[in-house]
């Protein structure tokens, strides 16, 4: 994954979390709706802003057979 | 909500930081130190991070994103005071997610622990008969129901006792370094989780926070009621240096003898359950 697409969904996740937040303190959301946009955007922030970090794009590696 | 969210997962780790720091000092080990998991996840977070040649990628990352947001919803489902079946029936996905886990990378480690985890499920799942005796008295099983229902009876804890110690055994299954941990047991390296490195072991970190706190709020909300926070937060303490001081003392079981243990318990449990239901 390119680190800028890391970004954008990192950002897209935020986004969403804090608007849902906003919407839902104004009464303008209900809260299993703002609970369904954390439920979903929470991970997707997680692994965004981690991949954002430090995602490598080159090869894969072999799985780990042993010491 | 967010809050909530941030708190449980940083709480949640802190708590799995303290219950190995306890495991080591009964040992008489030094130990890392009580926020050793917080910084793990940190740590994971900037680590290289790929999936390896022979994974299933989709499966590899989409089952990380399904552990975290499963555990998410769970954390709502509680805090709302939503039905212990939903808690019961994201614990199930759960063993699904670490089925998951393992077969994705296509490490043989990674699928041993995956059919361990399967293996561990067909006898701790059964080990949750006991909210039947929870609904024998409560005649529901929404969580709002059974804290207001204590608030006019006294705590579960003391009139289905051992309904408390089949869920005990539940946390007791789920808790690192247990006796019933065989899906993260030394000869599989580590078990399900073995390949996922990096950002996805971060990600895997966070749901273990999430899923700590979420699992003991759920125990004390049913069996002790609400009370106010810091009390729950330090029965949550207490229950977690307990569950150390079993880790601690106590060596892990083969899968044969985890699953005969929790499959007894649980057979005991539908007999209690089954007299409680005559007697009253």
């Amino acid at each position: 994954m390119k680190k800028q697409y890391a970004l954008a969904l990192t950002l897209i996740a935020a986004v969403s979390g804090i608007g849902a937040m906003a919407l839902s303190l104004w009464n303008l959301l209900p809260s299993w709706a703002y609970a369904g946009v954390l439920v979903i955007g929470f991970p997707l922030f997680v692994l965004g802003l981690g991949l954002y970090w430090m995602a490598r794009e080159g090869e894969a590696d072999i799985p780990f057979l042993g010491y | 909500m967010i809050a909530e969210l941030l708190f449980a997962t940083f709480f949640g780790l802190l708590l799995l930081g303290i219950h190995r720091k306890v495991i080591a000092r009964i040992q008489r080990r030094p130990g890392p130190p009580v926020w050793q998991e917080i910084l793990h996840m940190l740590k994971f977070s900037f680590k290289t991070t790929w999936v390896p040649a022979t994974a299933s990628t989709t499966l590899f990352v989409g089952v990380v994103l399904v552990a975290i947001g499963i555990w998410t919803a769970a954390l709502f489902v509680v805090l709302s005071g939503g039905s212990l079946l939903v808690i019961f029936a994201i614990y199930m996905l759960h063993k699904i997610v670490e089925h998951g886990f393992g077969l994705s990378s296509g490490s043989p480690y990674g699928k041993f622990g995956g059919v361990r985890s399967v293996i561990s499920a067909a006898s701790e799942i059964p080990l949750m008969v006991s909210v039947a005796a929870i609904a024998i008295f409560t005649k529901s099983l929404m969580i709002s129901d059974i804290v207001a229902y204590q608030q006019s009876y006294g705590p579960l804890l003391f009139t289905v006792p051992l309904a408390a110690v089949a869920m005990y055994v539940v946390l007791l299954s789920k808790m690192p370094f247990g006796p019933f941990s065989i899906v993260e047991s030394k000869e599989l390296v580590s078990g399900y989780k073995t390949e996922h490195f990096g950002v996805w072991r971060a990600g895997l970190e966070i749901c273990n926070g999430l899923k700590t706190y979420v699992l003991l709020l759920t125990f004390i909300l049913v069996f002790a009621g609400g009370l106010p926070l810091w009390t729950i937060l330090l029965l949550m303490l207490l229950i977690t240096m307990s569950l150390s001081f079993v880790c601690a003392l106590s060596p892990m079981l083969s899968p044969y003898d985890s699953v005969t243990i929790q499959t007894l318990i649980a057979g005991l449990m539908v007999l209690y359950v089954a007299i409680l239901g005559v007697v009253s």
